[in-house]
């Protein structure tokens, strides 16, 4: 958290300045929801569905990832935050698909199934926001330097 | 679990949020003030667990108590790190945090409700 504190403005906008940081805050919420579930599910009934429940995992771990990238903002957390929101939007809307055409597919249900549903779509809207937010902040000039010390 | 403590809480999340709404619409940051009323819910899910915790023992709660801590454990640690993630940033978006919190902890409080009484 203390990396908010010194602004490094020749690294560009930082990813958890602004608007950036509604969108961490939601990122970690969501983080926090994913890791509760999957390690519920690994810890208690992983046999039953083994793929659903790995998924599960997986998401949990790109979403807190994604969290602390977005938070840091330096150019390696960015490049970090590119991949793993990238991976969120594939993620949600493959699985979210292939959940659609056959709900038995994964054996369980999974974050990611119906597009997010059981988290009010909010894993199918997050990722295209961050990737915006992420192309938005991408340029470092001086312009939007002064733009966020208005902002 | 008590249903008025955990209506209170509620109540209070959702008074927190409106605040933090009005200081969105009036474009302003999250003020000390606001933290501490975050201090004070957080002081009753500290209460409500230690009930929790006595209920539990006595055998109340119907629900699956890993589930039940899963999600406390959660609501415990959000307040805290929303107020500190909101107040290093001194825009309206932290105001935004807040009411983005405050919703979510009555939220959490919901779910802990249900998955205490096994609906």
């Amino acid at each position: 958290m203390n990396q908010t504190t010194g602004p490094d403005r020749a690294t560009g906008r930082r990813t958890g300045r602004g608007f950036g940081r509604v969108l961490v805050t939601v990122y970690g919420v969501l983080a926090f929801a994913a890791i509760g579930r999957s390690s519920y599910e690994l810890v208690v009934k992983f046999h039953e569905a083994p793929v659903a429940y790995s998924l599960s995992t997986l998401a949990a771990v790109v979403y807190v990832v994604a969290t602390f990238a977005l938070a840091i903002g330096t150019p390696v957390w960015r490049t970090v935050a590119w991949v793993t929101v990238g991976i969120e939007a594939v993620g949600v809307v493959t699985v979210g698909a292939l959940s659609l055409a056959d709900p038995g597919v994964f054996g369980e249900s999974t974050v990611w199934s119906g597009f997010g549903q059981g988290y009010g779509y909010v894993p199918l809207v997050l990722p295209f926001v961050g990737l915006w937010w992420l192309w938005r902040t991408k340029h470092s000039t001086s312009a939007r330097t002064s733009e966020e010390r208005t902002a | 679990m008590i249903l008025a403590l955990l209506l209170l809480v509620i109540a209070l999340c959702v008074v927190l949020a409106g605040w933090a709404g009005w200081f969105v619409a009036r474009d302003r940051a999250v003020i000390l003030n606001q933290l501490w009323g975050g201090a004070v819910i957080e002081g009753l899910v500290l209460v409500q667990g230690v009930v929790a915790v006595v209920q539990g023992a006595t055998g109340a709660g119907a629900g699956d108590p890993l589930l039940f801590w899963g999600y406390y454990a959660t609501t415990l640690v959000i307040l805290p790190v929303a107020a500190a993630w909101a107040f290093a940033e001194r825009t309206r978006w932290s105001s935004v945090v807040l009411l983005v919190a405050s919703l979510t902890v009555a939220f959490l409080e919901w779910r802990m409700w249900q998955i205490w009484t096994g609906a």
